[in-house]
């Protein structure tokens, strides 16, 4: 594998290599964070590393079960298992945003730990309560939670944030948000360079490393482009839940499907929405009108996206993938297989970072109606 | 003395089918209706006497008729969840109901407008299937969440309630109540009076003052002089009706019913032993669940959320009168479901009523519930946790709830006696 995709995917899966690095070598303040709406431009600013926390499949998550019932989204619940063994090193601090439910749930759960139960010597925690309306009341309340925010990584930093390093750290995450449009081309072209799998983990390790080294490794994947290999497979755009590791998406690219684009923001969307300008003003907007995220959009403004971006991909079909207890991807659905118009199975209630009964074989007739079709013409 | 059924409830539920006939007539005649979500701002279409239809009331009315089930199929049917925010989702599937003259009490005439706030992440999208229905809006709230809240806002709300909520939230919900006059202005072509609002919001404090002398009443009386679940209708009926004077006077009229049977020294459950508190929603497809226990084991419920939040959770005396509606909703449910709020305000109403014993409904989608089990715990309070949704009877079953209770009772509230 050439180098730069190897650094990089190996960033997307070990999250951790790059804090504990990032501590060693610069004795820099780690922070954990929850969810795309975090504002990270802070974080990078203040000169600290915002590390995006991820679950763990596999795992079992009894603590976070335990404080968060069983009734939330699983990836959450791994979460707050892994914050609570200590599973991302030393943090010092957790900044969560109001992406979906169970982020603010996870919220509320280690507020409360940390109140009850200061044993567990949690690290502290900021709910940066970024909404979504389309509306200039929501502009104006997005702002202040940014400035909000802005204080308490100040006092965490033990410094303030001055408005060009601020300015500094918008422009620099742009750059790496139009690098990651560039990257997803690559897994779009006729054949694909990258897959499905490749391309999540990409985008993870974006959110796991510093920003400068996240660029100089995207340009460098940019620059080997010529070298990665060609791809094949049915071209499949994926929508429903997020993903915070790569085991659906091998499961899915093991059957013969090629993952060409995804509308959850540990994937393409994360990197969709750029700051018009390097200002606090542009910044809340610009989380204001991330998205759209399954959880937090309407159906329409879903289905009007899902239909555009399966269409730039050249998907061929659409795939709903919605994890148990993540409520939001069943009532878009309909609606986007509708505006997409392309041959699509629904997997529900699929089992954290896996494919559940059943799925295989709803997927095997995917591929089998590619294949008549094909045979038709 | 045994206690009988409530004149007070009688008379609520009446009330209610009345005004609901009342309001399909209206109706029928080409005249606006809202469908609001419990937790919502009703207030602002009291005022401007626009009618409206609670959307919960609505969902406990289909399930306490047993047609949640074909309504949930009516939805999965369309490819639709059956499985998310049943309790919002049920009366969406009216829409759909293939034979709507059969539909309960009537059926529900369809709305022009729904308003929700944009809380979880599946209820936007059931209005957003209100809003593409043919000559329905849907307005949408912000559901906004604070950092770092004061702990006892029971203490705060009443008076102090821009410290207990926070600035931004109720700067927020303002403009967006702001927003919604205007709409409902245009829409309706009907009138918002400042002087009609600020006595709606006169009306709704005066109703809430006597639920808080009722709440406090019954927390202090031994024996329990009424059944729980009479007290669901009484607070609730007139809770839907908010800002109307037959409101204010049927939480007086509850008020003195009680007052009576306390003086006169009604039980419900004449061998008290054991006194205890409900927390989570009501169980509706089986409302004789709470008195199941009270020949076997003399254990009364005596607490249930709906009086005590009627108690606690509405009051908002003084200030602008829409930033004080806001500062009425813009935290309403994490009175009830967030820590350390919830989780401190169940502690405070068990030693309030010096409760026995706790049994906690955990539903699906149960929120804080492990911060609540465990904040009564510390406080030295028995808590039985029951794993149920209280409108999907496919994941309850009766009697082994009965038996798992019955045996709690024994084990861990009656054992010391
Ligand atoms: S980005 Fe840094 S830590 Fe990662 S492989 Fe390159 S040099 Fe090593
Ligand atoms: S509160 Fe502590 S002991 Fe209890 S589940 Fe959470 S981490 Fe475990």
């Amino acid at each position: 594998m050439p180098a730069a995709l190897a650094r990089l995917t190996s960033h997307g899966t070990d999250r951790r290599a790059a804090a504990d690095e990032f501590r060693a070598r610069h004795h820099g303040g780690v922070i954990g964070y929850v969810g795309a709406d975090v504002p990270v431009e802070y974080l990078t600013a203040a000169g600290l590393l915002p590390l995006r926390l991820s679950g763990s499949p596999g795992d079992p998550s009894t603590a976070g079960d335990r404080c968060l019932g069983t009734g939330l989204d699983p990836a959450a619940r791994s979460v707050l298992t892994r914050l609570l063994e200590g599973g991302f090193g030393t943090l010092d601090g957790i900044v969560v945003s109001r992406d979906c439910e169970a982020s603010l749930r996870l919220f509320y759960a280690l507020r409360e730990l940390r109140r009850v139960d200061p044993a567990l010597a949690l690290p502290p925690v900021h709910l940066v309560d970024v909404l979504h309306l389309p509306h200039r009341t929501t502009t104006r309340y997005v702002r202040a939670k940014l400035g909000q925010l802005r204080a308490t990584v100040e006092t965490w930093a033990g410094r303030p944030i001055d408005d060009t390093a601020l300015a500094d750290a918008i422009t620099a995450h742009d750059r790496l948000r139009a690098l990651l449009t560039e990257v997803a081309a690559l897994r779009r072209s006729h054949p694909a360079r990258l897959t499905g799998t490749q391309a999540l983990a990409v985008v993870a390790a974006t959110t796991a490393l510093p920003v400068g080294r996240a660029t100089a490794l995207l340009e460098a994947l940019l620059a080997e482009a010529d070298q990665l290999p060609e791809h094949e497979g049915l071209r499949v755009f994926l929508t429903g839940s997020p993903h915070d590791t790569g085991h659906v998406y091998t499961a899915l690219e093991d059957r013969g499907l090629l993952v060409v684009g995804e509308d959850h923001d540990w994937g393409d969307l994360l990197s969709l929405r750029r700051t018009a300008a390097p200002t606090e003003a542009a910044l809340a907007e610009r989380y204001q009108h991330n998205g759209p995220a399954a959880p937090r959009a309407s159906i329409r403004a879903r289905a009007a996206h899902t239909r555009r971006a399966a269409r730039e991909c050249g998907a061929q079909a659409l795939v709903g993938y919605a994890r148990v207890r993540d409520d939001a991807p069943g009532w878009d659905y309909p609606a986007q297989r509708e505006a997409t118009g392309l041959p699509a199975v629904q997997l529900s209630r699929q089992p954290y970072g896996a494919l559940g009964d059943g799925a295989a074989e709803a997927l095997a007739e995917l591929t089998g109606a590619r294949v008549r079709a094909e045979a038709a013409r | 003395m045994s206690a009988a059924r409530l004149a007070s409830a009688a008379a609520a539920t009446a009330h209610q089918r009345q005004w609901f006939a009342g309001l399909r007539e209206e109706v029928a005649d080409g005249g606006d209706l809202a469908l609001v979500n419990a937790d919502a701002p009703q207030e602002i279409f009291r005022a401007m006497g626009i009618p409206y239809v609670v959307n919960q009331w609505w969902s406990s009315i289909v399930t306490a008729k047993r047609r949640a089930q074909d309504y949930l199929g009516l939805l999965r049917e369309r490819g639709y969840p059956d499985d998310s925010e049943q309790y919002s989702s049920i009366p969406l599937a009216s829409v759909f109901d293939p034979d709507p003259a059969n539909a309960p009490w009537g059926g529900l005439p369809r709305p022009s407008i729904v308003l929700a706030e944009t809380t979880g992440d599946a209820s936007r999208k059931i209005f957003d299937l209100w809003d593409s229905q043919l000559g329905v809006s849907f307005y949408p709230l912000e559901s906004a969440a604070e950092n770092d809240v004061p702990v006892r806002w029971w203490e705060l709300m009443p008076r102090d309630w821009e410290r207990a909520v926070g600035s931004d939230r109720l700067d927020l919900m303002t403009g967006e109540l702001e927003g919604l006059i205007r709409f409902l202005e245009q829409t309706t072509g009907r009138v918002f009076s400042e002087t009609r609002f600020a006595e709606v919001m006169t009306l709704v404090n005066e109703q809430q003052e006597w639920n808080r002398r009722t709440r406090d009443l019954i927390a202090r009386a031994r024996p329990c002089p009424l059944p729980v679940n009479d007290s669901i209708p009484s607070v609730m009926i007139p809770q839907w009706h908010r800002g109307t004077t037959w409101a204010r006077d049927a939480a007086r009229a509850f008020h003195d019913e009680v007052a009576e049977r306390v003086s006169t020294g009604t039980a419900v459950c004449p061998g008290e032993r054991a006194r205890l508190m409900w927390i989570g929603r009501g169980l509706w497809f089986d409302l004789d669940f709470y008195r199941r226990f009270e020949e076997s084991h003399g254990a009364v419920f005596v607490w249930s959320m709906y009086l005590a939040i009627a108690a606690d959770g509405y009051l908002r005396h003084g200030g602008d009168p829409l930033r004080a509606l806001a500062a009425r909703f813009a935290a309403f449910s994490d009175q009830l479901y967030t820590p350390p709020w919830s989780a401190e305000w169940y502690v405070k109403e068990a030693r309030h009523h010096g409760v026995d014993g706790v049994v906690h409904l955990v539903s699906d989608d149960a929120r804080g519930s492990y911060f609540t089990t465990r904040a009564l715990q510390a406080a030295g309070i028995p808590v039985l946790e029951l794993h149920a949704d209280n409108v999907d009877a496919r994941s309850a079953d009766g009697d082994a709830l009965t038996r798992t209770v019955g045996d709690w009772l024994d084990r861990h509230v009656l054992a010391g006696d």
